[in-house]
């Protein structure tokens, strides 16, 4: 064993420019999982995370002021409480601090116990006269605890801040309208000028959270007669807040297990490359004796030397690369970022890609060992596979030949390369289209690009235009519920099945398909503590109702959640007079300006469905730049990473082929070839291999990959995300620029050896 | 008669320290035109190293070699490539055809490279000359030794070289095969090239116009 490890060290020292481009493949590779794992256990599970951390409440309820004492007594009738916080909530506060100033600042006053807020900085609120400060507000002001800020509603006061803190249950400041400030109840009551004792909000922890619906329905019971109580659960606000980043985050960290998926693929089939050629080697030391078990044993020792410290540089290099834009996505979401598990998940990673290497390495090895030690000192030799293809003569296509005497080899290149380019373009379209929200909004959970300001009458005119695939009547119109009048809610109506045009996640029951049936939103659920089979009633403007029986409870975000989507039969048999517009769908690849400009002639104004934009989270996250320009970074950042791990692929492939053919090389190279031929023979070889990958990228990502990742974003937005032309190209040329580098960095490496040591071969 | 190709003092040796290993010590010659040369010499006596010195294949540790005017020695990786093409033809003991071309495609390998008309038009006259044509069409693994021999002379000969250098070419060939490429070596250097064959072989050495013996690292 001894005497072999002696062996492959002199190897490893005879070879060290092929150790180091095996260390940079691992390093690659290790990198593209580093930043994925950073970026998939960063943004996964944020909310809980932090919710955790901070004692997020089970319930929090809000409704007009009441004495304390009267909501503690409708408190105390619910059996499953285990504690409570009142809360004297006032929007619309004055902070100043310097020369900043933010008219719409929320104040809480809070009192002793949890405040669902997990203190960052400093310490809670313990006396009169402190503050504790969102974390987002912190930054953007740059405050610090012990430095002092103007807090004014009715009359206006100077608080300490004491504690910088991420409340989990809203995204942050600047995302927000306002930032929070938190203060002792008696500040905030004198400032808000409350009477006191008068609380607007109470937070409830549960001992059974599993029990919450029963709680809710209680709450609802015994809050008979409370003005605008409004409940929100932990369920609601991860719904709310977790789909902030909506798809975005889905899809990176869709795409991030992805990229893992493809550097695994790719360190295999470099750590088999490897063996491929140490093969003569091998049968060497079978020849004289070495036995099969020490032969596999010395290639894990050595695969476990290279793959180990190569594997911790990429992890670090990629947590690097990442970790610093996704701490501030999180940041801008009010979450915490994941800490010392992140580390450990870093350091299974490690471990996980030396394993895979030293597997890669050692399966190969023993089934080498297997074969007759003759036959396996014959190496990498290619005589007796060589096939006539009929390609024109010209000398730089010799490299096409080359790479074609091993077709399982290229196949598996252009499938493994093509892959992962389908998973580059599927990014980089993701990244583009995010570029694009700001000025042209998605339609969240929406399958109509288009509202038209015209009578449904209008509707045959509007589908007869060209780029229109389907329109509809629309009719969105204020009611309430029938039962309890003061929750009021959105009802929107389509011609059609609402699946067909409004696809918001299902949370439970089924989608709408009668005029009969409506799908509710979470929001509304919850306020009306409505389940799958549930009567929803809404009392029209003019007095009349409309009942339909619940499908499915849906995750809509529009109005919070405080929607519902039904057919027009009923609610025009209602209300015959109601006015109207068409929602229009637009063919794929349709452009809305065009269709928007032929309906402008017909007069009719047309709309955007509404798009992201609105008053969800999502919609304050979304017109921020600045979190769009981090995911776009972050997307960008993988596919930048995914790219060189396809590069590295055709650079392995290309130096196995040229290592296995290293006697053919030297007689080209004594027939008078230079380093230009050369690099022309891999230039035109890698180019082959890059753009046979790409055209089965191109269709892998229109075919397989974007519509999947399309159905995947299916239940929060409408997707567009084949790779456009422009795109195409710009890849094509960025890998084909990249495969040049390539055949440079090799072709040096040829012409660096004497021409008689690739003779002496035989 | 015109010297194409000089050596003087070569020295070659492998290895460095205790495990030194000198194979040529102060190696001259000379190779003019229109001369066939024979080298012979033991296994390892470094018959091979001095062709592929000549050949600009590797570099002297010591001396100099000058092929047709040029330094060899001082030459850049680039020139020395255009020395390959242009004024030296190799023909090896293991014919080295690249298997994925057919016969004639082999032979027009360096035409190809220099992208030469006239070398392609060369190139197709000496296949059928050596009445090559059928074998010219096959993939070399099909093809027999003293045709795959025929073929890599004719590569050889392709770019019209100064100096051809071949390598033990009958040392896997069958005595009847063997014989017929040094007939045709032979007519080579009749046509005015200087070559330099490394040969054991009795018959080569035969034909020869003159055998030159390397011995511990020395011409005799």
């Amino acid at each position: 064993m001894a005497a072999v490890l002696a062996y492959a060290w002199a190897r490893a020292r005879a070879h060290r420019g092929r150790q180091l481009l095996a260390l940079l493949g691992v390093i690659a590779a290790a990198a593209m999982v580093g930043a994925s794992v950073t970026i998939a256990a960063t943004l996964s599970g944020g909310f809980d995370r932090t919710a955790q951390r901070a004692g997020l409440p089970d319930v929090l309820a809000t409704f007009a002021p009441l004495q304390r004492g009267r909501v503690a007594h409708v408190v105390s009738q619910l059996a499953n409480v285990r504690s409570a916080s009142y809360v004297l909530q006032e929007p619309g506060v004055h902070v100043n601090s310097g020369n900043d100033y933010e008219g719409h600042a929320k104040l809480f006053g809070v009192g002793p116990g949890r405040h669902g807020y997990a203190v960052v900085a400093g310490h809670d609120i313990d006396g009169p006269g402190q503050a504790v400060v969102e974390a987002g507000f912190a930054r953007a002001w740059r405050l610090h605890v012990g430095e002092q800020i103007g807090v004014q509603f009715d009359r206006g006061e100077e608080l300490r801040i004491v504690g910088i803190a991420v409340p989990p249950d809203t995204v942050a400041f600047p995302l927000t309208n306002g930032p929070r400030v938190y203060a002792d109840y008696e500040d905030a009551r004198r400032i808000d000028g409350a009477a006191p004792g008068v609380v607007n909000g109470v937070d409830l922890w549960l001992a059974d959270p599993r029990l919450i619906d029963v709680t809710l329905a209680q709450a609802r019971s015994a809050s008979f007669g409370v003005a605008g109580l409004q409940l929100v659960t932990r369920t609601g606000l991860k719904l709310l807040i977790g789909q902030a980043a909506g798809i975005v985050i889905a899809v990176v960290v869709a795409f991030s297990l992805i990229a893992l998926l493809v550097a695994c693929v790719m360190l295999s089939a470099a750590a088999a490359a490897e063996v491929q050629r140490r093969l003569t080697s091998i049968g060497l030391l079978r020849a004289i004796g070495v036995s099969a078990r020490t032969v596999v044993a010395a290639a894990a020792v050595e695969a476990t030397a290279l793959a180990l410290p190569a594997a911790t540089l990429g992890v670090l290099v990629g947590w690097l690369a990442v970790q610093g834009s996704a701490d501030r996505l999180l940041a801008s979401l009010n979450e915490l970022p994941p800490g010392s598990s992140l580390a450990l998940l870093l350091v299974a990673s490690i471990l996980g890609l030396t394993l895979l290497v030293v597997a890669a390495t050692c399966w190969p090895s023993w089934r080498a060992t297997r074969r007759p030690p003759v036959e396996v000192l014959r190496g990498g030799d290619v005589g007796h596979t060589a096939r006539r293809l009929p390609l024109p003569p010209a000398f730089p296509l010799l490299g096409i030949r080359l790479v074609l005497a091993r077709p399982a080899r290229a196949a598996a290149t252009i499938a493994v390369v093509g892959f992962a380019v389908s998973v580059v373009l599927a990014i980089l379209a993701i990244a583009t289209v995010l570029e694009n929200l700001n000025k042209q909004p998605l339609s969240v959970g929406k399958r109509y690009q288009l509202l038209v300001d015209a009578p449904p009458s209008q509707l045959r005119k509007v589908t007869e235009l060209p780029q229109v695939a389907a329109a509809t009547p629309f009719y969105s119109l204020d009611v309430a519920d029938s039962f309890a009048l003061d929750e009021p809610f959105t009802l929107d109506a389509f011609g059609a099945p609402p699946p067909a045009y409004e696809t918001p996640p299902l949370v439970s029951g089924h989608l709408a398909h009668s005029p009969d049936e409506a799908e509710v939103g979470v929001g509304l659920a919850e306020a009306l503590g409505l389940h799958p089979g549930a009567v929803l009633a809404a009392q029209l403007p003019n007095g009349r109702e409309v009942r339909y029986r619940v499908a499915g409870i849906v995750q809509a975000l529009e109005d919070q959640g405080r929607i519902a989507y039904v057919e027009t039969p009923h609610l025009l048999a209602a209300e015959p007079e109601l006015g109207g517009q068409i929602a229009v769908k637009l063919r794929p690849g349709a452009s809305a300006a065009a269709v928007t400009q032929a309906l402008a002639r017909t007069g009719a104004v047309t709309t955007s469905s509404g798009g992201i934009a609105g008053q969800s989270v999502q919609g304050w996250a979304s017109r921020s730049s600045g979190f769009i320009g981090i995911l776009v970074a972050l997307l960008r950042t993988v596919a930048v990473l995914d790219v060189c791990v396809c590069l590295y692929a055709v650079g392995q492939a290309l130096a196995l082929t040229s290592q296995e053919r290293r006697r053919t090389l030297a007689v080209v190279r004594a027939q008078g070839a230079g380093r230009l031929h050369l690099f022309a023979v891999f230039g035109v070889a890698s180019a082959f291999l890059v753009a046979l990958a790409w055209g089965l990228a191109a269709l892998l990502e229109r075919w397989a990959v974007a519509p999947g990742v399309a159905h995947l974003a299916a239940s929060y937005v409408v997707l567009a995300l084949s790779a456009g032309g422009q795109l195409l190209a710009l890849t094509l040329a960025g890998l084909l620029l990249g495969a040049a580098l390539v055949s440079v960095v090799l072709v040096r490496s040829i012409a660096r050896q004497p021409v008689v040591v690739g003779l002496r071969q035989d | 008669m015109r010297v194409i190709a000089r050596g003087r003092g070569l020295v070659r040796t492998f290895g460095s320290g205790r495990a030194a290993l000198t194979v040529l010590d102060g190696v001259d010659l000379e190779l003019r035109a229109g001369e066939l040369v024979a080298v012979v010499g033991r296994s390892g006596s470094g018959k091979s190293t001095l062709l592929h010195l000549l050949g600009g294949l590797d570099r002297p540790d010591e001396g100099t070699i000058e092929l047709d005017g040029v330094r060899l020695e001082r030459a850049g990786e680039g020139e020395l490539a255009r020395l390959r093409r242009e004024k030296i033809g190799f023909v090896f003991q293991a014919f080295h055809l690249l298997p994925e071309l057919s016969g004639v495609e082999n032979v027009l390998l360096p035409a190809r490279i220099t992208r030469d008309r006239a070398a392609l038009r060369r190139g197709r006259e000496l296949v059928e000359q050596l009445g090559l044509d059928g074998a010219g069409a096959r993939l070399p693994v099909v093809l027999s030794g003293g045709e795959q021999q025929r073929l890599a002379i004719a590569r050889a000969l392709v770019n019209d070289p100064l100096l051809v250098l071949a390598d033990e070419p009958t040392g896997n060939l069958d005595p009847e095969s063997g014989a017929n490429v040094v007939e045709l070596l032979q007519r080579v250097a009749e046509s005015g090239k200087a070559v330099l064959v490394v040969t054991h072989e009795a018959n080569v050495v035969e034909r020869a116009d003159r055998i030159l013996r390397l011995e511990r690292g020395k011409l005799s």
